[in-house]
């Protein structure tokens, strides 16, 4: 057994003890569901919650198409709440063993640092994407009862191209928390960052192409137009050149044990 | 089997080591002792690539330190704070760390887990586990994988006397196995019972190295010490 599958595998663990692995995959779940029943039931909740007090809705609205509706799964509950709670739950990925320890005991056994972080990034990328996709597929079964059908592939694109940039939610907090000592900086710095990549995209063109964001944007695209933006794969490219060095500079830090208070 | 050549490390304008020179050879029970703030730790920490020095090289078997899992698997580390998983039981820990070394000696395990009186609490999160208990699991695996050096850092520490002597014979056996003890401690008696040569470090310098019977001889080694510290 490799130490990488040994980490790989006390990660999971410790996710199981500490009941993440119900909370998490529970939330997005929770998120995926909120934007296609709010959407559908919108006018019977503002009917019931406004009365006739000034808040009429047109009866000729048309409805909203369901690829509209899950691409604002991704853009508003999963952009927005689902973020923070990433960002949350993450923060104390590297914060944590650096306070009590553990990265010390860890590194003075016959472990490589790039084996520690790949065991880090490996457990918590699939258990993040696990419980994004299932958030995303309550919604796309929602979306597909309510609405109306959206078809598979474009379905299953625009989650792919939606998870490099969770990839890169997740690689930008680890670094934070390899620099950072205290859980509430490594949290505000994070989650501001995050969402002013988000804000920024869609803006222009040339910021998109080097946004890590884009990715979500290229997401909903796929989902709305049914096509791909000939963009994207150079964001992708650029996104992965960020992830890349978020890890690299992560394992610059660690290896040199500059996270040491001298 | 460990050699420690002109290592220094300073923390801003102040300097901890002053060119430690130490060559502990194969089957020696080193007692590593020195006043606070000699630089015990500071050199522990270099061997074990806790820290980096600014000079020096440390060799192990002939292996320059580095962050490889060789220089690694040659020894043992057993610091003075032991950190765990508070939420996984003992045995879950152990044969995590075993695991880390490639080691499943699982007949080796259980007769030291049997010889710390560890066998009730090996199924316990080790949240609940005293000091003590703490350094007998360490102690345990140090003891399971028998590398080619144990560095320990105060391992006697919270221990009960029973452990105390299981700790003895356990050292006795596997100096008997080829193996080498870099003792860090400030309990002169004990290292003086326990060790065989005896290095004391001083404003970052190690001012004697020398086996124990030779060093003391009618006196003690807390004498020769105190005198050595000129007080």
């Amino acid at each position: 057994m490799t130490p990488l599958y040994i980490l790989t595998k006390k990660e999971y663990v410790q996710m199981f003890r500490e009941f993440k692995i119900i909370w998490l995959p529970l939330v997005f779940m929770f998120l995926g569901a909120t934007q296609p029943v709010v959407t559908y039931y919108l006018p019977s909740i503002l009917a019931a919650l406004g009365g006739n007090q000034g808040i009429t809705i047109d009866p000729s609205m048309t409805q909203q198409d369901g690829a509209q509706v899950i691409a604002a799964t991704l853009g508003s509950q999963f952009d927005q709440l689902g973020i923070m709670i990433i960002v949350i739950s993450m923060m104390g990925i590297i914060q944590s063993d650096k306070a009590n320890g553990m990265l010390d005991f860890i590194l003075t056994r016959p472990v490589k640092v790039g084996a520690y972080i790949g065991g880090k990034l490996l457990s918590n990328f699939s258990f993040i994407a696990i419980s994004v996709m299932l958030g995303y597929f309550v919604s796309y079964v929602y979306v597909n009862f309510l609405f109306n059908n959206i078809p598979f592939l474009e379905m299953i694109l625009a989650i792919v191209f939606y998870l490099i940039w969770v990839l890169f939610i997740l690689c930008f907090t680890f670094m934070i928390s390899t620099i950072f000592n205290g859980q509430g900086v490594i949290a505000l710095i994070s989650i501001v960052c995050l969402l002013i990549f988000k804000i920024f995209s869609g803006l222009h063109p040339i910021i998109d192409l080097l946004n890590p964001a884009g990715m979500s944007q290229h997401a909903m695209m796929v989902l709305i137009t049914g096509s791909i933006d000939s963009h994207l794969y150079g964001n992708m490219f650029i996104t992965l050149v960020w992830i890349t060095l978020t890890v690299t500079f992560s394992h610059y830090w660690i290896s040199e044990k500059k996270y040491h208070k001298n | 089997m460990l050699k420690i050549t002109n290592l220094k490390k300073g923390y801003g304008s102040k300097q901890i080591l002053n060119g430690v020179e130490l060559h502990v050879k194969k089957g020696e029970i080193l007692g590593f002792v020195g006043s606070n703030g000699a630089g015990k730790t500071t050199t522990l920490n270099s061997i074990t690539g806790i820290l980096e020095p600014d000079e020096g090289t440390i060799t192990i078997n002939g292996i320059i330190k580095s962050g490889s899992t060789k220089y690694k698997k040659q020894f043992f580390f057993i610091p003075d704070t032991i950190h765990v998983f508070k939420n996984i039981s003992g045995f879950d820990w152990i044969r995590f760390v075993m695991k880390l070394y490639d080691n499943d000696q699982t007949e080796r395990m259980k007769h030291f887990i049997t010889q710390f009186d560890m066998e009730e609490a090996m199924y316990k999160p080790m949240g609940t586990y005293s000091y003590g208990m703490l350094h007998k699991m360490m102690l345990i695996v140090g003891f399971t994988i028998n590398p080619p050096i144990i560095i320990m850092d105060e391992p006697l520490n919270g221990l009960d006397p029973k452990s105390v002597l299981t700790f003895k014979k356990a050292i006795k056996l596997y100096i008997e196995e080829g193996g080498t003890v870099f003792f860090s401690t400030h309990l002169l008696d004990i290292a003086e019972k326990i060790c065989n040569t005896v290095a004391i470090l001083k404003d970052g310098k190690i001012i004697l190295h020398e086996e124990i019977d030779k060093v003391v001889g009618e006196n003690t080694l807390e004498t020769i010490f105190m005198e050595k510290q000129n007080v």
